[in-house]
């Protein structure tokens, strides 16, 4: 009988130089393969498409709406409101879940990666192809308002690449956060639109301090921070359209003092994800990923 | 010695259901079978061997270290799981090099690994062509390519001949058994007797969880042929050949199958009745039709072990 401590790895060859570096690097990428591959993306670009779509039809059939106004419509209340969480829910909650019901997760497992890197692994593929979605049909979006529009590019350009980044920055958080849920509940998806639909669609919504637990009400302050939102009224003067829609005493508090800062508002939305990704690491680590079993069988 | 995988008073339960049962194993190196119907425990025990399953109460270790959250140990371990799932839009060539490259192979080395083990599986021909295109035998063997990419010194093979066809089956087992000749220690799981006979002497039984026996499959053998055999046999003149099976001192009891025109024979030394056989014909001219034992499957001889 052969010790375990003397059975030799191969018959003439030593044992492969192991880079845990080269091992992350594939799962990421395998990750962001397997979401091209899915259907998910065309689905959520066609989604994305429906601002765009809809920029098209108004510019077509009322030429008056400002496109200001329009902007702010479509790229700081749809997208941010109905869009974003649904495309983090829906790439978020299928980190684990979507490799456990196709079974593949053992390939992963028998690795040396650790749990917690295969959850990070995955949900940074999460983060890149919903910021890449965002980013590409925010761009779109904005092409579609302005194209034609006397307003000069360079400043149609600095807005759309703030609005993308607000956007980045949003949808990052909401993967954290669906994906942390989609670690405590199999029932992600059900979960996950009660807590856009409350959280994020009611609480956010209201002028009390309830809103700063969401992640729209920071998103919005970083928009309101950097970006105007006046609306050329026909009388000639301008209405601020995101302090009447977003609950924001611009009127008494021009600066807004009593809300949080920029650079508050990047930092907590940052720390949030960081929390939630760390939560959910250590949770993959205490976590057995049953692929069957025979409560399964 | 170290134990390549040792069991100690590991139990595994899923709720109510128990997985594992106090098993206590200690599996040597080279080629083990490990044995048991469906539903005893062998995929359980391997998921708990590479450290996907946590032991509900005991200690698993492999290689001498803990197996649970310790990942870095999975560079010398492999699993050919039993699932027959894969990323599907790959090919064989880009699933056994991604699993390479997951092992943490750079990448010259996970290329020239991922050729040389699909070659060793006999799926060079194949290797570019999509896997969700692959016959069963074609997945059974570029499963087994990944799990050995990386050269892990620990392989577990949970039911690999599976829905194989017998080409397949024949070269998958000459893989196993080349590995073990190798120096590699490979635990094969079956619920197939002679699979694994042909494969290794060395067995270990699981049923409903618990550790039946484990030894040489010699002496597993002369418990199962302790078990008294059911032996069918089809002739023409079947009341003859009951009246004379009946004079045979190790037949325990004939029992007349009238509607088959054969007998079902009882007896405890099945070696020695099938070897009297030949001059039932030559000298008494008894013509046997069919000769079948329908009972020598795992199963019956699992009940007989466990009520011993």
């Amino acid at each position: 009988m052969v010790d375990a401590a003397t059975t030799t790895p191969t018959a003439g060859r030593g044992l492969p130089r192991i880079s845990r570096v080269s091992a992350f690097w594939t799962l990421y990428a395998l990750s962001l393969r397997q979401h091209l591959h899915g259907k998910r993306w065309l689905v959520m670009a066609l989604m994305f498409l429906l601002p765009v779509g809809l920029a098209v039809v108004v510019r077509l059939t009322a030429p008056d709406v400002p496109p200001e106004a329009l902007e702010f419509a479509l790229v700081m209340m749809f997208v941010p409101q109905a869009l974003l969480p649904i495309v983090a829910l829906l790439y978020a909650s299928g980190i684990i879940q979507d490799e456990q019901e196709e079974q593949t997760i053992t390939y992963l497992l028998l690795r040396p990666i650790p749990k917690w890197a295969i959850y990070t692994l995955k949900l940074l593929s999460a983060m890149t192809t919903t910021a890449a979605l965002v980013v590409v049909f925010t761009a779109l979006t904005y092409v579609a308002i302005y194209v034609g529009a006397e307003t000069p590019i360079g400043e149609v350009a600095g807005r759309c690449l703030k609005a993308a980044s607000i956007h980045a920055l949003a949808v990052i958080t909401y993967c954290s956060v669906f994906g942390l849920i989609s670690l405590l509940t199999n029932r992600v998806l059900i979960v996950g639109i009660l807590y856009t639909a409350i959280v994020e669609g009611l609480l956010a919504n209201l002028p009390f301090s309830i809103r700063l637990i969401t992640v729209i009400y920071y998103a919005r302050l970083i928009a309101y921070r950097t970006m105007t939102f006046r609306v050329p009224l026909s009388d000639g003067g301008s209405k601020d359209v995101a302090a009447e829609a977003w609950q924001l005493p611009a009127v008494s508090d021009a600066k807004l003092a009593e809300h949080p800062q920029l650079g508050t508002c990047i930092a907590v939305l940052l720390i949030a994800s960081l929390a939630c990704t760390v939560i959910a690491g250590w949770l993959c680590t205490q976590r057995e990923f049953h692929v069957k079993t025979p409560e399964k069988e | 010695m170290t134990p390549v995988v040792a069991f100690h008073d590991v139990s595994k339960w899923y709720g109510n259901v128990i997985g594992i049962n106090k098993l206590t194993l200690a599996v040597r190196a080279g080629v083990t079978g490990l044995l048991g119907p469906n539903g005893a425990g062998k995929s359980t025990l391997l998921q708990l061997a590479t450290g996907q399953l946590k032991p509900s109460q005991g200690a698993v270790r492999v290689l001498g270290q803990p197996v649970w959250n310790n990942s870095t140990l999975n560079r010398r371990i492999g699993l050919c799981p039993e699932q027959d799932a894969f990323y599907e839009w790959m090919t064989g060539w880009d699933f056994v090099h991604t699993c390479a490259r997951l092992s943490g192979l750079a990448r010259g080395e996970a290329r020239a690994a991922a050729e040389r083990t699909i070659e060793t599986v006999g799926m060079t021909k194949h290797k570019d062509r999509a896997i969700r295109g692959y016959s069963k035998g074609m997945r059974q063997r570029i499963k087994l390519a990944q799990a050995l990419v990386h050269e892990p010194d620990v392989l577990l093979l949970d039911e690999p001949l599976t829905g194989t066809d017998p080409v397949a089956r024949r070269d998958l087992m000459d893989v196993i058994q080349r590995l073990g000749s190798e120096g590699k220690s490979v635990l094969v799981s079956s619920h197939v007797l002679h699979e694994v006979q042909s494969l290794t002497p060395s067995i270990v039984l699981l049923s409903r969880g618990r550790l039946v026996a484990e030894g040489n499959v010699r002496q597993i053998r002369e418990l199962i042929d302790e078990h008294p055999h059911q032996i069918v046999l089809h002739a023409d003149d079947y009341r003859r050949l009951a009246a004379r099976l009946l004079a045979f001192d190790d037949v325990e009891g004939v029992r007349v199958l009238g509607g088959e025109s054969g007998v079902m024979v009882e007896t405890r030394a099945p070696d020695a009745f099938y070897g009297r056989l030949p001059a039932l014909y030559l000298d008494e001219g008894l013509a046997i039709k069919a000769v079948y034992s329908d009972d020598d499957n795992l199963e019956a001889v699992f009940k007989y072990l466990v009520r011993k």
